[in-house]
Order: structure tokens, then sequence, then C-alpha cells
């Protein structure tokens, strides 16, 4: 053994923006979150060059996965082009050269915050969500070894709780976003501040699926087919959002999620919150050659 | 303008390795292909001086040493456990750490030299859409072990290399020995 065999020549930066211990350890913990779906993993959580709580946690795993024959697209609330979204593509595609679409079907990653693109993802494509909150207990038990004991317990009951008192006070559940689901039969995640509409999309799905806290040091995934099941009482049926009926005004696209529009006059119109299936759908009623992907939601139904 | 770093031949090795490893676990059953043949590859990919190794054979803990994690001769004390052959293993496998329940990332990972072939093996669990029937050169003994040690969440994860080609068992899966 040499200094030389110890040590590496010298570079500006490494690529990926990450150095290699960095990668190596979310490595190590994403191989053991796909080993155990749904159970939030602690990670070191590095500094990148972004504040945490605007997607640190995403950016991580996905500088760790990309390489220069990788495709990343990146999108906020379903669009491509907010500020965040389009900083953190450029920022990937600059840091590792990587290219950068905003079709869903020809990227290999997509990292997203608060959405799963409208079109089915396929088996080699993976999806990373950005989450601001891991903790699903964090509503009900605020100290987090206590948490972390219940997760060892498999003691779920102050979530079911919650969802009673939803139905007890309002007549329905209102958990609109990040709605609690259980992973593999085992562990309750919360699946991101993604709403209710896009929470079937992961179960069984074909695509691989890490949920990345960056602020608060933890990640989880989901395997391809592996069952998420949103908790829901026997009698009461899982609801997404009525959105079956809303007709983009842009796209005329209908039966997507949909971004509501406030008017001036107190209505309201909408437009398709998947912005590049409106793009998509816009181009292909002016003619020109675009492909449109199976959606997972058909009509305003689910039917994957 | 800023300019991009061009990955260098470790780093592009390590990726590629890494995504085989993490398709190889996605799913269970699937050989993957791997940049580089053997257990090597596989250290240099996930093990730095954060680890503790044990390693089998004297030229596994020369790689494994480079990377400059400690080198242990106790398998209790291991995240990552190196091993060429599972023959006359169990001393070795039923000391293999599974975490606790509140923290099933302590568990293990296990890396094994195996041929993909032999011993038809059904497996069912996340990952698989229908239960998928495989061959893997592993003794039932090492199956029983398995599922005595594995108490979900609790449990260590597999991978099974047969020269370039990697196949993923993670603790989740369920494994017949047909």
């Amino acid at each position: 053994m040499s200094l030389a065999s110890l040590t590496k020549d010298w570079a500006a930066t490494s690529y990926g923006f990450l150095d290699a211990s960095a990668k190596r350890e979310l490595r190590r913990k994403m191989l053991k979150a796909i080993a155990v779906p749904g159970c939030q993993m602690p990670y070191a959580s590095r500094e990148v060059p972004m504040a945490r709580g605007w997607g640190t946690g995403g950016l991580q795993v996905t500088l760790t996965l990309v390489n220069p024959a990788s495709t990343v697209k990146v999108i906020d609330q379903g669009a491509d082009d907010g500020v965040n979204a389009a900083s953190i593509r450029r920022f990937i595609s600059r840091v590792s050269g990587a290219a950068e679409t905003w079709d869903t079907l020809s990227a290999s990653i997509v990292q997203s915050r608060h959405r799963v693109p409208e079109e089915v993802m396929r088996e080699d494509q993976i999806l990373v969500l950005q989450v601001p909150n891991p903790e699903p207990l964090r509503g009900v038990e605020p100290n987090m070894s206590i948490a972390r004991q219940m997760h060892a317990d498999a003691d779920y009951g102050k979530l079911w709780l919650t969802l009673y008192e939803q139905i007890v006070r309002k007549g329905r559940i209102m958990q609109g976003a990040a709605y609690p689901s259980m992973v593999n039969g085992r562990h309750v995640m919360t699946p991101s501040p993604i709403p209710r509409w896009d929470v079937p999309k992961l179960n069984m799905a074909k695509h691989l699926t890490f949920l990345s806290a960056g602020r608060e040091k933890r990640l989880f995934a989901v395997p391809p087919f592996t069952r998420v099941e949103p908790l829901v009482f026997s009698d009461r049926p899982y609801q997404v959002e009525e959105h079956a009926h809303l007709t983009c005004r842009r796209s005329g696209l209908s039966g997507y999620f949909m971004n509501e529009i406030p008017q001036d006059n107190g209505g309201s119109t909408f437009e398709v919150s998947d912005s590049n299936l409106g793009i998509k759908a816009i181009q292909k009623a002016e003619g020109a050659p675009t492909e449109i992907g199976e959606t997972w939601y058909r009509d305003g139904e689910y039917s994957a | 303008m800023l300019t991009v770093a061009p990955p260098d031949a470790i780093e592009l090795r390590c990726n590629s390795t890494f995504q085989a490893l993490m398709w190889a676990l996605s799913r269970p059953g699937d050989a993957r292909v791997m940049p580089e043949a053997g257990l090597a590859g596989i250290a240099e990919t996930l093990v730095d001086l954060e680890c503790t190794v044990f390693a089998d054979t004297p030229d596994l803990r020369e790689a494994v040493s480079a990377s400059g994690a400690l080198v242990t001769g106790d398998v209790s004390r291991a995240d990552h456990v190196f091993l060429s052959s599972l023959e006359n293993a169990a001393d070795q496998i039923v000391q293999l750490r599974c975490g606790s329940p509140l923290y099933p990332d302590d568990g293990a990972t296990l890396i094994v030299a195996a041929r993909h072939a032999g011993q038809r093996l059904r497996l069912s669990g996340p990952g698989i859409e229908e239960p998928t029937e495989i061959s893997l050169d592993a003794p039932p003994a090492f199956w029983a072990m398995r599922a005595m040690l594995c108490a979900y969440p609790e449990g260590f994860d597999c991978f099974f290399v047969d020269a370039g080609s990697v196949i993923g068992i993670p603790r989740s899966t369920k494994v017949e020995v047909l």
C-alpha cells in the first residue's frame, strides 16, 4: 500500500456534485429502504446548494442515481416550468451532463414535488418524490422516539382515530394530501403531499419510487409491485378528488387532476395540473406529431 | 458557465454497479448485469470507512480494507458480510445482524458468490408481480436459517453474485424451497 494508492487525483468538483462517500452512504440507505418498503431510513443528508425544504432530499437521491446517459424530468405541483423545478433540473444537468426533458415518457428519472405524472410510468423509470414531512405519526405523536416505537409495534391506532374524527366532525375524510398509506401490509408511510388522486398510482406500480426528506434526513421507498393501501374504513371507501367532470380551459382535457384558477367574478376555471400532458394535448390538437402515453386515469376513473 | 466534471472510471463503475444492485433488490429474482464480475466491485460501490465488514477470503479482505472500512472477524459486528461460498458458512449466517424493530436498517447486507443454477426456489413478495421460480445454488439449510432469523421487518438482505450477474433477495421476499 502506497500513498498514491490511497489518494485520488485532484479534481475541481465531484461528478454529480455529491462526493463519493455521500453517494455510498445514500446507496446503502436506498438499498435498505427498498428491502423494507415504507420504512423510514435515517441518512446524513449533506449540504447541497439549495435551502433545506426546497427538495434537497429528492435532489440527493437523484444526484446519486444520475449518470451521463440519464434523462431527467423535474416537476413542481405537476408543472415543469416552475422556478423550483426548472432550477433543480438545470442544476442536475449542469453537474451531471444528464439530458433534460419535460416529457414523462422519455425520462429515466422523474423528480417530483407534490404530484405523480398522469402518464403511466414504465418499469425502467424511477420516481423521486421530495418529502417535507416523512413521519405520518407527526400529527398524533410529536415525540419522534415514541413515534419510532409506534412504527416498531405497528401501532397505528391514532391515525385511524384522526380519520374517524374527520368523519364524525365533517361527514367525510378531510385529509387532502399526504394520505397515510399502509405499505406492504406493515409500515404506514406518508406518500409526501401528493393528492389523494395520486396515491393509487403507487399501488402495485411498475416503477420504483424513492421518497426522500432532506430536512428531516430520512428516506423510504416503494419498490415495484408493492401494495400501497390508503387507510380506510370498510364502510367508507377511499375517495379521490372530484375532478373527473372538470375540463382544462387551455387544453380541453378532462378527467385529470386540475388546478383551480380563481376568477374575478368569484367563480373559478381549471387547468390540468400535469402541465406537460396539457402541452402535449394542445400540440396534438394543432396537428404536431405528439405521443401521449397511456394514463392511469381514463375519463376520470382510475383504471390501471 | 460551469463545466461538467466528467465522471471518472470509478464513478461510472460504481454508478452502474449500484443500478444493478438497486434493480436486483427491487425485483427479487431478476438477474442484473454488473460492469465487473465478482464481489470486489460491490465492495467498492457500497463500503467505506463508515462500515464494518466481514470477508472470508484474504483477497476480499484486502479489497475491503482499501476502502477504509473496518475489517472484522466477528460476523455479528459486521454491517456488510462478503462470503465466497455458502458451503460450511452456517456458523457465519447464524450470527448475521438482523437489526431491531426500532432500527430495521441495522440488518446486515450479505453478499455471496453463488451460481444462478441448481436449487429451485419460488419467490413472492414486494417487487414480484406473480410468484416466480428461479434457480440458485444455495443449500435448503440456508433458507431455513433465513426464515428463522428474518422476522420482518427485521432481517438481512442478500445479493447472490454469479460472475458479472447479481440476484437480490431482500428480507421482504418470501422464499419457498421447491
